[in-house]
């Protein structure tokens, strides 16, 4: 064997390290873009190689065979390194069958016609041996065909840094680490063959850039083994962000800087009822819900989101909404990210927990204080039959208080799995109670439609109607309930001919919470407003002529239906007192009422 | 676990972790160590040393073929240890051991041993590549399933089953025979660039095949060692099917027609009388192995049957100066 020339020498460390790190990369394979980097690899240890033998031949002829089968590997670099790119840092949706075809095409022409001998002479006008100091190789005078491939393999390779270079910024240090290495080992070659282009190599007509690759090796070696590249890919961060986005539970949109719907997720569609494809790029005030309410909130009441009611899938449901500025690496706001969070398990519980602190605070040890009174009055005087009886009415107050304290908590329970019943049943048992409370009371029952309801309706049902003819003064308690049935909501009405609510157990329901000096009296009107907002329905009071109150309940038929998916899917407007006002109506509709 | 409280393992309350180690070295080491130069290591060396015998058998010049055959097969059984860690755990332990702990060092051991062989085999020319390509083709080849989905191209519609070439009744050894055969044999020839024509061709062929079943039997050999897991796998080897005896007797008989073969080197005097000798000597050792094959230890049988070589090597340099 004859000795070796110093470039061949040269060339062999690269195709030592090259190969290696090939065989790791093709090693790692399914992981983001294993097998392009080995391709990448593999197309340095060709071009490597095959210059080898050129510089070993003796012939002009058998040294331009092996400059030609060169353009082999030559081409396939910058392949490798695009599609590696694209699939490493998770553009894995640029890299298909089609779009590699299509990137191949001017690579696989420029191999062909080096297999076909360089007809015309695209490749290469001139070919001569040029012998120096470090070798004895091809000097090329470039074709045309040369400078088209040259800069095609300039072009796939700025294309391919673009993600790699935005992996350097990243905060995670093994991704600094990988693409640092990985631009390192690109840029090598290319300063080379840069080098060569503009003449700046002492030894003219030698093109350093297969010698480079032996540094491309090192940087990529480097990068498999201390930077774990391929095991360590960023590329399921891009789909898991997406994924984040898609299968949040809130439901989200992104809304461009001109008030048109660049994005939403998959839970904003479901839930109030918007076709995606129709909806991106229209304007976000025909889609966003109560957009203009949302709008106000990105100012000073930002930090202080209040719950707005919108009407989606599962009925009204009290959301709120927070908007965030997306910001560019100019600092400029390119697009508002509105989220909307359901608050209405959150508000519930809130409430139900300040009730219920009332209740002990407030009714029970009112009665106790009652019971321990009279007790002393019997103490002195065990014939009051009036000490005693007071006594009796306020222990069955206390009983039924616990009654209803259970009532309120089996109800929400959230383990318990919600069932449906038919709204006659509903209404047959919500009667029954009444009848139990009052016997005597004249019950009138309307026409009821059998359609299904959640259980929960037959609990608010028998509070309305027990409190219609149990609070009620008349001689002869008189009530009556109607159910009327459209576009998937039930309206349940019932009224009475009693005293009327004191306005002020509306207020404190209006504003959700009670305070020591504002709150309401038991709780049944809460176990009402409480089941009504879990099943996304809506309560109004009305007073009623000459006496009473007609207490209007609107609640879906089903709560799997998306009863707010449209215009169609209104709940109807039980003529009450606050009709709708445009505020509260979302681009899904306005609600059935404000109510109280 | 971090927040795992920490038992007191001795009596003065101190753990193993926070006393002072005065132990002496681990002996451990030492045997992983063993373990470690008894697998890959020691296959390429016998590889090497192996290329350097026929070599000199051949009558051509050195070159790196030994150097690059014996990189080649560190980087093939190294791989292989890796790739087969867990299925060796019960016939090799130690070396499985090694496998799994060090897998990936291993891994990049073996890559860039495979790099240097193909640079050493670009240096010698084309045919050298060629040759030194063959296993790395044969692995991508394996890693990418291909020769399966080919067997299932060539199996009509599932009417006929093509089983795997490791899982045919001595194919598997024959093919791992010729595959070594081939490898000793070109590689001398390709670094060189010398032609079959100028050795001679009768004197490649007769050392072919006397390595190609020297190499059967040191394929065999082992086989009598792992017999129980073979049998448990439902993997037919010699011993699985003919028992220990019955396998004994037929690798005497393939060391027959090597000697055969040797006798047939010597009658048209194509090597020197030398490497003749020192072949004879490797023989000799290899006919001594099988015969003690049932009564060595599973580890003596793993590396005895190759110590041929390493014995025909020793005599060459002794004699051959």
């Amino acid at each position: 064997m004859a000795a070796l020339s110093p470039l061949s020498v040269a060339l062999l460390v690269a195709v030592t390290v090259g190969l290696a790190a090939a065989i790791l990369a093709w090693r790692e394979r399914p992981e983001p873009g294993a097998t392009w980097l080995a391709v990448l690899l593999a197309g340095q240890v060709w071009w490597a190689t095959f210059l080898v033998f050129e510089l070993e031949a003796t012939t002009l002829p058998a040294k331009a065979l092996w400059y030609d089968v060169q353009w082999v590997g030559v081409v396939a670099i910058p392949v490798g390194w695009l599609f590696f790119a694209l699939a490493y840092t998770g553009y894995d949706r640029y890299v298909t069958p089609f779009s590699v075809a299509l990137v191949s095409v001017v690579p696989a022409a420029t191999v062909a016609v080096a297999a076909a001998g360089d007809p015309g002479n695209l490749l290469a006008v001139d070919r001569v041996v040029r012998e120096t100091a470090v070798g004895t190789f091809l000097g090329v005078v470039p074709g045309p065909l040369y400078y088209v491939i040259a800069g095609y393999t300039y072009l796939l390779g700025a294309v391919g840094s673009v993600p790699l270079i935005q992996l350097i910024r990243d905060d995670a240090r093994p991704f600094r680490g990988q693409s640092a290495a990985l631009l390192v080992g690109t840029a090598a070659p290319w300063a080379g063959n840069l080098a060569h282009l503009s003449g700046a190599v002492p030894i003219p007509g030698l093109d350093p850039t297969p010698l480079a690759f032996a540094v491309s090796g090192v940087a990529y070696l480097l990068a498999l083994s201390r930077f774990r590249l391929l095991t360590l890919a960023p590329a399921p961060r891009r789909r898991a962000r997406q994924l984040v986005f898609e299968q949040l539970h809130d439901p989200v949109f992104v809304v461009g800087t001109e008030g048109l719907l660049v994005d939403l997720n998959e839970c904003a569609a479901e839930t109030f009822g918007i076709d995606r494809r129709d909806a991106i790029g229209e304007p976000a005030a025909t889609v966003v819900p109560k957009y203009d309410a949302i709008r106000e909130l990105d100012g000073a009441d930002a930090d202080k989101p209040r719950p707005i009611p919108i009407v989606g899938r599962d009925g009204q449901r009290p959301y709120e909404a927070t908007v965030r500025d997306v910001i560019d690496d100019h600092d400029r706001t390119t697009a508002r990210v509105i989220t909307f969070h359901d608050v209405g398990v959150y508000l519930g519980q809130q409430q139900r927990l300040n009730v219920l602190n009332r209740v002990f605070r407030h009714d029970v040890r009112t009665e106790t204080n009652l019971i321990q009174g009279y007790a002393e009055q019997l103490r002195s005087d065990p014939t009051d039959e009036r000490a005693l009886s007071v006594i009796e009415e306020s222990a069955e107050r206390m009983l039924e208080l616990s009654e209803r304290t259970r009532t309120a908590g089996e109800l929400f329970d959230p383990t318990e799995e919600s069932e449906t019943a038919p709204l006659t049943d509903a209404v047959d048992e919500a009667v029954a109670e009444a009848r139990a409370v009052a016997p005597d009371a004249r019950i009138e029952v309307g026409q009821v439609a059998p359609v299904p309801v959640p259980d929960v309706l037959a609990v608010v049902l028998g509070n309305l109607c027990t409190n219609a003819v149990g609070h009620n003064d008349a001689a002869t308690p008189w009530m009556r309930i109607d159910a009327a049935v459209a576009d998937g909501w039930v309206e349940v009405t019932v009224a009475d001919d009693g005293p009327g609510i004191d306005p002020a157990e509306y207020d404190v329901l209006d504003r959700g919470t009670e305070t020591p000096l504002r709150h309401g009296s038991g709780i049944g009107l809460w176990i009402v407003k409480w089941g009504v907002d879990h099943l996304g329905g809506r309560i109004s009071f009305d007073e009623r002529e000459p006496t009473g109150t007609v207490v209007t309940v609107c609640v879906p038929v089903d709560r799997s239906e998306t009863p707010g998916a449209g215009p169609d899917g209104e709940p109807p407007d039980p003529h009450l007192d606050d009709p709708a006002p445009s505020d509260e109506s979302g681009s899904l509709g306005p609600p059935p009422n404000a109510g109280r | 676990m971090a927040n795992e409280p920490t038992k007191p393992s001795a009596p003065d309350g101190t753990t193993a972790q926070y006393r002072s180690q005065s132990t002496p070295p681990d002996s451990g080491a030492v045997r992983r160590v063993a373990a470690f130069a008894a697998g890959a290591p020691f296959t390429a060396l016998v590889a090497a040393v192996e290329v350097a015998v026929v070599t000199v058998a051949l009558g051509v010049p050195r070159s790196a073929a030994p150097v690059a055959v014996g990189l080649i097969a560190f980087a093939v059984y190294a791989a292989d240890h890796v790739a087969d860690a867990e299925g060796d755990v019960s016939s090799t332990p130690s070396r499985a051991r090694i496998a799994l702990r060090y897998g990936d060092q291993l891994m990049t051991a073996a890559a860039v041993s495979y790099g240097l062989a193909v640079a050493l085999a670009v240096g010698a020319g084309p045919a050298a590549l060629a040759l030194a390509l063959v296993p790395g083709a044969v692995w991508v080849g394996y890693a990418t399933g291909r020769p399966a989905a080919a067997g299932d191209l060539a199996a009509p519609l599932g009417t006929v089953s093509v089983p795997r070439l490791k899982d045919v009744f001595l194919l598997n050894s024959a093919a791992v025979a010729i595959a070594w055969a081939v490898a000793v044999v070109a590689a001398p020839l390709a670094f060189t660039g010398v032609t079959l024509e100028a050795v001679g061709a009768p004197t490649v062929a007769l050392l072919f095949a006397y390595v190609a079943v020297r190499s059967f039997v040191d394929v065999e050999v082992p086989n009598v060692r792992d017999v129980a897991a073979d049998a448990a796998r439902g993997t037919a080897t010699l011993p699985v099917v003919y028992g220990t005896a019955g396998t004994r007797r037929i690798l005497l008989g393939v060391d027959a027609v090597a000697a055969g073969l040797l006798g047939a080197v010597a009658a048209i005097d194509a090597v020197p009388r030398p490497v003749l000798a020192a072949l004879a000597a490797g023989l000799a050792v290899s006919v001594a192995v099988t015969a003690l094959a049932d009564r060595l230890g599973g580890a003596a049988l793993g590396v005895a049957p190759d110590c041929s070589y390493l014995v025909a090597g020793a005599v060459l340099l002794a004699i051959g100066g």
